[in-house]
């Protein structure tokens, strides 16, 4: 017994698939319809945006200094809107996609730039710019939602192949792939880690330490811009309070999936899985129907009790291997 | 004998009085119903909740932390206020009750930063969304109106012709000023926020520091939702949404950063923050900018006032690494 207790306490990944086999049992007594593999996979479409989101936050946190960004909400909200003044404006929607993303980029650079370049405390720093977005957003649509999208943009997120969600098939797991290779197999990902364990180290390593954080912010502006792509063809309007609360979300998914918050420690696996916890609980409630401002306190909960028990798992595994020797 | 070391605020303070002047000179050339008494005195009924709810936050970032939590707890505290108000109980009853919430709530955000050792940022999101499902079970999606509390004549008197709510928040940012200069704990909070490590050492207790620190703030966030009642008279679902931000700003602007140079700033600084941000957005109103965009200016106001903070952190610290090559 203590053993398996020891096996799960050390590995995350076990950790969150227990909670996660937990949560299926305790939803599907709430609600018989919650079980069904129909139900299971059309779930996944309300995570598609967090999904991407968190990967980002994730990052920006793994890459260390006290790292987080508060404005991928705001950043998601302004590049939606974006969108929707360049398909208003006549562009195509390929158009439109690259001037969001480039957009997105943009709106993380700004986040870089001062995180990186100036040294200003990312808490900080990320808590202006979101301001700055979402005010923006505001302002661009003058409050009022910007919808009229051609119909054919029905087809990225309200229509799906073979089953599944076409976001999830066409971009989610594509873009998930394409940053795991990024961080998993390449140079990049390594870099960032160390920045994250030990900046020291990684400055007499020569790794350029301002190139690569800002990188990862820029990275975490393009992953907002895209889930906020598949927002606007979800809802068919662009809305300037698309992306708001997104960044609590997002920020309590990596810390569930064990995201270490001083940097370095945790895999975007465990993100993953915290993604799909995360949305399953959301769509749980509502089909029990509880209001969506208690699925905000949930996470709360959900959020402080996961760091408690990070703690005492540390100290239990900590614990058990000092009795080993 | 050995000088005693003050924390006395420094030449960045100085700079947001000069800003804020500035500031009240610009609007005052350009609107000419910006400086007549009727406006001011509206401003400072504006914004006396932001005004005492900073005070909190100053004392928690020179900490290095952070309480985003501030806007729900007042949210909750003016709601209980509410319901007392209209079971017409006893004045001082709910006032004490008030602030036995608020320290209550404070406790428990310190409780866990300071026990579990959780980053202040995560544990004051969480509750901040726990305590506005709470807003939100209280009441339900009604409003409550009508709430008239003996003690309102306080925001609205004068005495000499100045407001008496200006006196009070006068005298209160004096109290913690001489409380964080001069007396023993306001230097320990001090000695954690530059080095916890070499304050742990010295024989203060960190933890107890940070608790107290957090009781402080939820406190003071009890005594806003006092004001906020008598101001209003009513309170709605999004009470206290924007508040924390707001605040974060006026200390930021004020000089004291979060994270790393929590040694640096003083309620000082942070008075002089909150009237920045106060005219500023009244400014924007009288000008006729549209008032979307005022979180802009804000935003604008957080980052370049933190980007002037880097940057000038920078300099400082080549020129004394300079003096002391050259000794």
């Amino acid at each position: 017994m203590k053993k398996i207790a020891f096996s799960i306490a050390k590995s995350r990944t076990k950790f969150l698939l227990l909670l996660f086999v937990v949560e299926l049992i305790v939803l599907s007594l709430i609600s018989p319809y919650f079980f069904s593999i129909n139900n299971l996979v059309q779930v996944t479409q309300f995570g598609a945006a967090l999904t991407l989101l968190s990967l980002g936050e994730a990052l920006v946190m793994i890459a260390g200094r006290d790292g987080i960004d508060i404005s991928v909400g705001s950043a998601m909200s302004l590049s939606g809107v974006l969108f929707g003044l360049a398909v208003m404006n006549g562009c195509n929607i390929l158009t439109a996609t690259v001037i969001t993303l480039i957009g997105g980029i943009l709106l993380g650079t700004v986040n870089g730039l001062l995180v990186a370049a100036a040294k200003v405390p990312a808490l900080i720093a990320t808590l202006g710019t979101q301001y700055i977005y979402g005010s923006l957003a505001l302002y661009l649509t003058g409050g009022i939602p910007i919808s009229g999208f051609p119909d054919s943009f029905k087809v990225l997120s309200l229509e799906s192949t073979f089953g599944i969600p076409n976001q999830i098939l066409f971009v989610v797991v594509p873009v998930t792939i394409l940053v795991f290779i990024l961080v998993y197999k390449m140079k990049f990902g390594r870099r960032v880690y160390l920045l994250g364990t030990n900046p020291e180290a990684a400055k007499y390593t020569g790794i350029r330490e301002r190139r690569i954080r800002m990188c990862v912010y820029m990275l975490a502006g393009l992953l907002a811009a895209i889930s906020a792509i598949i927002n606007n063809s979800w809802l068919m309007t662009a809305r300037a309070d698309a992306g708001s609360g997104m960044e609590m979300q997002a920020i309590t998914v990596a810390v569930l999936g064990g995201i270490g918050v001083a940097g370095g420690v945790g895999h975007l696996g465990g993100v993953l899985i915290g993604v799909i916890i995360i949305t399953m609980m959301n769509s749980g409630l509502q089909i029990a129907n509880v209001n969506s401002i208690w699925q905000l306190a949930t996470l709360g909960f959900i959020l402080i009790i996961a760091i408690i028990l990070n703690r005492m798992m540390e100290r239990f595994v900590a614990n058990v291997e000092k009795s080993r020797k | 004998m050995l000088k005693k070391y003050v924390p006395k605020p420094g030449r960045r303070e100085y700079v947001t009085f000069l800003l804020l002047v500035l500031e009240i000179i610009l609007f005052g050339i350009l609107a000419p119903n910006f400086l007549t008494v009727d406006n001011l005195i509206r401003v400072i009924q504006n914004n006396a909740e932001i005004a005492m709810v900073s005070i909190g936050m100053t004392i928690v970032m020179l900490l290095g932390g952070i309480d985003l939590s501030v806007g729900s707890v007042m949210g909750v505290i003016a709601i209980v206020i509410g319901y007392m108000l209209q079971a017409d109980m006893n004045i001082f009853l709910i006032i004490i009750a008030a602030i036995v919430i608020g320290v209550g709530v404070g406790f428990l955000n310190g409780f866990l930063i300071a026990k579990f050792d959780i980053p202040d940022m995560i544990v004051t999101i969480a509750t901040m969304n726990i305590w506005k499902a709470v807003i939100f079970a209280l009441l339900g999606g009604k409003w409550l109106t009508g709430l008239n509390p003996s003690y309102a004549v306080i925001t609205r008197a004068k005495v000499l012709g100045i407001p008496l709510l200006l006196i009070l928040i006068v005298i209160v940012y004096a109290i913690f000023y001489y409380f964080l200069m001069y007396r023993r704990f306001g230097r320990h909070i001090y000695a954690t926020g530059c080095n916890p490590q070499a304050a742990n050492l010295s024989g203060i207790n960190v933890k107890r520091v940070k608790l107290v620190s957090y009781c402080i703030s939820g406190g003071i966030a009890a005594v806003a939702a006092m004001l906020y009642i008598a101001r209003m008279g009513s309170v709605e679902m999004t009470i206290g949404s924007d508040l924390a931000i707001a605040c974060i700003a006026a200390v930021t602007i004020g000089g004291t950063g979060a994270k790393g140079n929590g040694k640096r700033g003083s309620v000082i600084g942070t008075l002089a923050g909150v009237l920045f941000i106060a005219f500023l957005k009244n400014g924007i109103v009288i000008l006729g900018i549209p008032s979307l965009l005022e979180n802009c200016f804000i935003g604008l106001l957080i980052v370049l006032s933190v980007l002037f903070d880097a940057l000038t952190a920078g300099k400082t610290s080549k020129k004394s690494k300079a003096k002391g090559v050259a000794e």
